[in-house]
């Protein structure tokens, strides 16, 4: 009996997944800046993007993890993208923004410079991480090209990984 | 999860309940063998299991299940005595059946377990010493009754139906004649049942009766305890001793239940009601009502509650500030009922939910009499286990916890305390040992005492051993306290056992009983005096979730402790620091006290710190103390503590986060971590004033920074060109807010800062207080700029913690000089 209905849920999640491929062709990202660059995730790992907040600093951890926030009731880690990504640190200014990421249950709030745009970009337009980083150390998960620039789509597993 | 799943998750709930109570009935049952209501008891344990066992094809259980039962049958049926030798037999059979068991929950089978061992055992028990070869057959069959036809059964596939079946009659009638001797009054009417065809014409009375007796004495236990359970126990209680064909429970409604029990009880031969055991279970008559909840519920529902009490103190926090700024108005009191009433429901209902995780600590308690017995067999001693307070309540998850310290800790006192018999009349004692364990309630603890009157301990051995083994240096044991010698029993690698026994003397149990109750925020106190015995009381905290705690700060930085480890506060001055060996250390009345600084702990930036007291909170934890240095202290608050994540858990030193009424987030201190932590840390307590020093280090005229905060564009343009000849670093602000924003933001370190009084959002007098609050900035000269030159505004600004104060208009130079008095301008150079 429930290996029937296993069978039948499996098609069904294979009929699934056809369609998703099929609508899923344009994928919606969140583009910001952080130093020079312009980075962007996927729009569905974002839980909520937020004005910068007072944090508590946690002592024995790296540098770059500032410390943990209050986000209504819950105590977060808050991990400043410059420093993670190697940049000199700078200022809060008006335009610094936390982007709370979430993957599964892991969630933690990201420091960025400030926000570009949500940006649709189709599938076909989104090349592979140039492949002298090697494939398990990166957090890039690939590059998408527009018209006139070039945006590094991360892994949001990844940065939410702990890595210490 | 389909019905079998169900069914197996049920059986195994109910198997382990049953379980729990059997090893003390057990005890029990050895120094009252004949006691008929005990013996039926276990008895109904063995059955149960067995068939429900054999209905869920577990053929291992049912095959030892069966062989128990079959042992334990005779004896309830007077034709087997039970001494030490069957105990033992019935022990070993009930261990592995336990065994069996964990290893269904764990596998979902219970195939890899010998039992053809203890089978044979039991079987021999029964035979050999037992009464004459009728009874054993009746007994079998009886099973075979009861339990229905087990085709693995080889008794049974070796006869003929008809050879079975003619032996059945001819037993039974033999038993019948037993039975109704014995118990007529259960022969009264029942509702009849289907039973198989083969035995249900000629056992219909019988097993009626033994259909009705099994289910009257469960249900009689079950309702009592918990009237919820019935439904589903009912069912398999029924199954089982008559057969799968009996589907329909004879009686599924609760309420039915209960009045053939106040019926059929004085029927017993032994009343339930005779044993002033059992009073305290079948109290109430199954009037009590009781659900079972998921745990995940219940501690959802503490979550929640977690949630309000955070919601509570933040509201205690506005209302204390809305108090301040509207004094006297009317609105405040109706806001000061509201807001205690909140508080008031908050602190009852969090209460009311702990209840509800609270368990009788009896459930850990059991296990101790069974485990005494078999110890005092092993060990060839005899020894008594008293035990007191069974039914104090504590949480769940601290129940769980505290079973294997305490099992430590008994083995403890009966390898190592307790004497030998003649070594006990030798020293006049009485031959019997005497192990107490008792548990009660202490305001927000609850406190486990274990007193073995044995040999105690004896510092000065302890001493001994530890040196032998490297533990401790001489230099150390001479400078220990006696009780400080007690701790070296939690030391791990430590025993005093000459041998290592199967019992104890590796050196290990202590540190597990440590390390334990640290983990539970609780403390270790040992007493013992040689020759008449240790008592070691074990403290420790009634819930995990929510705690008092104390709060400190250090910089700006600020901690929470958990009160239950805190034992006291002092403020001393730095000269009471003295350090001995590369550490700190203060007296503390007649003792000495190791310090630590939490700054030295967790990190924390020291800038300046030239107070010249210092608070030390006395920590205590399990049997170790230390002095915690912080800057100061907050207060006491009631806290709830939040993890701090997948991401950052593991930090050394913090037990998690919490939230405090003013939104921020503060981190709790593992107070066992950091006492661990403290030996490593290197003190920092006397060298402060050398790094101060190194920090104001300058080395060009551009090192020294001076904030400038004016919200005069012109003015702080006229200060600017003062200061230009200096050649010094100025940061500017147009008031207090973004003032103090630069100064916490710490890019530049300052020097001084110039203010002027005058200024919107935030004026001069507040930012210079708001920076006086910080210890960092504690000597920061704040040099006031201003027009207003009454002598009250003087004395306003010298009070907010200015240092000089020019009145405008003032001329270049007359600025130069005092801001380069101030910074010590080249001084350092």
């Amino acid at each position: 009996m429930s290996e029937k209905l296993q069978q039948i849920i499996n098609r069904q999640n294979q009929a699934l997944v056809g369609d998703d491929q099929k609508v899923d062709e344009v994928i919606q990202l969140v583009g910001f800046i952080v130093g020079e660059e312009e980075f962007s995730i996927p729009i569905l790992s974002i839980q909520e993007i937020i004005k910068p907040i007072g944090w508590t600093r946690v002592p024995q951890i790296p540098s770059y993890i500032l410390g943990v926030f209050n986000l209504r009731g819950s105590v977060i880690p808050l991990i400043d993208l410059r420093a993670r990504f190697g940049l000199p640190l700078q200022k809060h200014t008006d335009e610094t923004r936390v982007i709370v990421m979430k993957n599964g249950d892991d969630v933690a709030g990201f420091v960025i410079d400030r926000l570009t745009e949500a940006i649709r970009m189709p599938k076909r337009d989104i090349g592979p991480a140039p492949d002298t980083i090697s494939e398990s150390e990166t957090m890039i998960d690939g590059v998408g090209k527009q018209a006139d620039r070039i945006v590094t789509i991360l892994k949001v597993h990844k940065l939410l990984e702990r890595n210490f | 999860m389909d019905e079998f799943e169900e069914i197996l998750q049920d059986f195994l709930i109910e198997a382990f309940e049953l379980i729990e109570q059997l090893d003390q009935d057990l005890v029990e049952l050895e120094t009252r063998p004949d006691d008929l209501d005990l013996l039926n008891r276990i008895f109904r344990v063995a059955h149960t299991i067995k068939g429900a066992s054999s209905f869920l094809n577990f053929d291992v259980l049912t095959h030892l299940t069966h062989h128990m039962e079959n042992l334990l049958n005779m004896a309830r049926h007077g034709d087997l005595v039970i001494d030490a030798n069957v105990m033992d037999i019935i022990l070993e059979s009930i261990d592995l059946m336990k065994a069996l068991l964990v290893r269904i929950r764990d596998r979902g089978e219970d195939s890899g377990l010998d039992v053809s061992g203890c089978v044979a055992r039991l079987d021999a028990v029964a035979n050999g010493d037992a009464a004459p070869e009728p009874v054993v057959e009746i007994a079998v069959i009886q099973e075979a009754v009861a339990m229905q036809v087990d085709e693995e059964e080889p008794d049974y596939s070796t006869m003929s139906d008809a050879q079975v079946e003619a032996e059945i009659e001819r037993l039974l009638a033999q038993k019948q004649a037993e039975v109704a001797a014995k118990r007529s009054g259960s022969n009264e009417a029942v509702k009849s049942e289907e039973a198989e065809p083969d035995y249900a014409n000629m056992s219909d009375a019988q097993v009626e009766a033994e259909i009705e007796r099994l289910l009257l004495e469960k249900q009689a236990q079950d309702a009592a305890k918990r009237a919820q359970k019935n439904q589903n126990t009912a069912p398999q209680a029924s199954v089982a001793p008559s057969t799968p064909a009996v589907v329909t429970p004879p009686v599924p409604q609760p309420k039915v239940e209960v009045v053939p029990v106040a019926k059929a009880a004085p029927a017993t031969p032994a009343p339930r009601r005779s044993e002033p055991k059992e009073e305290g279970d079948s109290k109430g008559g199954g009037v009590e009502q009781t659900i079972r909840v998921d745990v995940k519920r219940l501690d959802h529902l503490m979550n929640l509650i977690g949630e309000l009490v955070l919601g509570k103190n933040r509201l205690i926090k506005i209302n204390d500030d809305v108090e301040e700024r509207y004094e006297g108005e009317a609105f405040l009191e109706e806001l000061n009922q509201v807001v205690s009433i909140v508080s008031l429901v908050t602190t009852d209902l969090q209460i009311a939910v702990m209840k509800t995780r609270m368990l009788p600590i009896g459930k850990v308690f059991n296990k101790f009499p069974r485990m005494i017995r078999d110890l005092s067999r092993e060990l060839n001693k005899k020894i008594e286990l008293e035990i007191a307070g069974e039914e104090t309540e504590l949480d769940k998850s601290i129940v769980e916890e505290i079973g294997d310290p305490l099992v430590h800790i008994i083995r403890n006192s009966c390898d190592h305390g307790i004497e030998v018999g003649e070594v006990r009349l030798a020293a006049g004692k009485s031959e019997v040992g005497t192990i107490q364990l008792k548990a009660y309630h202490e305001g927000n603890h609850i406190v486990i005492q274990i007193i073995d009157d044995g040999k105690g301990l004896d510092a000065d051995m302890l001493k001994q051993k530890s040196i032998e083994k490297g533990i401790i240096t001489e230099k150390e044991a001479d400078a220990m306290s006696e009780k400080e010698a007690f701790g070296l029993i939690f030391r791990p690698g430590f025993s005093t056992a000459a041998q290592v026994t199967s019992v104890s003397g590796r050196g290990v149990g202590m540190d597990v009983v440590k390390t334990n109750i640290e983990k539970l925020n609780g403390m270790i106190d040992i007493d013992s005096e040689v020759g008449h015995g240790t008592s070691m009381k074990l403290k420790i905290p009634l819930t995990l979730a929510i705690i008092q705690a104390l709060l400190v700060g250090v910089q700006e930085e600020y901690y929470a402790i958990p009160l239950a480890s805190v034992l006291e506060t002092v403020r001393i001055s730095k000269d009471e620091i003295y350090t001995v060996e590369n550490r700190s250390v203060m007296r503390l009345r007649d003792e000495v006290l190791s310090l630590v600084h939490i700054g030295d702990i967790f990190e924390v930036e020291r800038v300046f710190d030239n107070s010249e007291h210092a608070y030390v909170v006395v920590l205590g934890l399990a049997e170790s103390k230390i002095g915690l240095i912080v800057d100061t202290l907050i207060g006491q608050e009631e806290i709830v503590i939040k993890s701090l994540g997948e991401y950052l858990k593991g930090i050394e030193g913090i037990a998690g986060a919490t939230i405090r009424g003013d939104g921020g987030v503060t981190l709790i201190v593992d107070v066992a971590a950091l006492m661990q932590m403290a030996k490593s840390v290197k003190s920092t307590v006397g060298s402060e004033n050398g790094e101060t020093k190194k920090l104001g280090a300058k080395n060009s005229s551009s090192d020294y920074c001076v904030m400038v905060v004016d919200d005069s564009k012109t003015d702080r343009t006229i200060m600017r060109k003062s200061l230009e000849p200096l050649g010094i670093t100025l940061v500017e602000a147009v008031d207090g807010v973004e003032a103090l924003n630069i100064l916490k933001q710490g890019d530049h370190f300052f020097d001084a800062m110039l203010i002027d009084i005058e200024m919107p959002r935030m004026d001069g007098y507040t930012l210079a207080s708001e920076i006086k609050k910080y210890n960092k900035y504690k000597n920061l000269p704040l040099i006031a700029v201003t027009s207003r030159a009454g002598k009250a505004d003087r004395m306003r600004g010298v009070e907010s913690g200015m240092i000089e104060y020019i009145t405008k208009p003032y001329s270049p130079e007359y600025l130069m000089n005092v801001v380069k008095r101030n910074i010590k301008f080249n001084e350092g150079l």
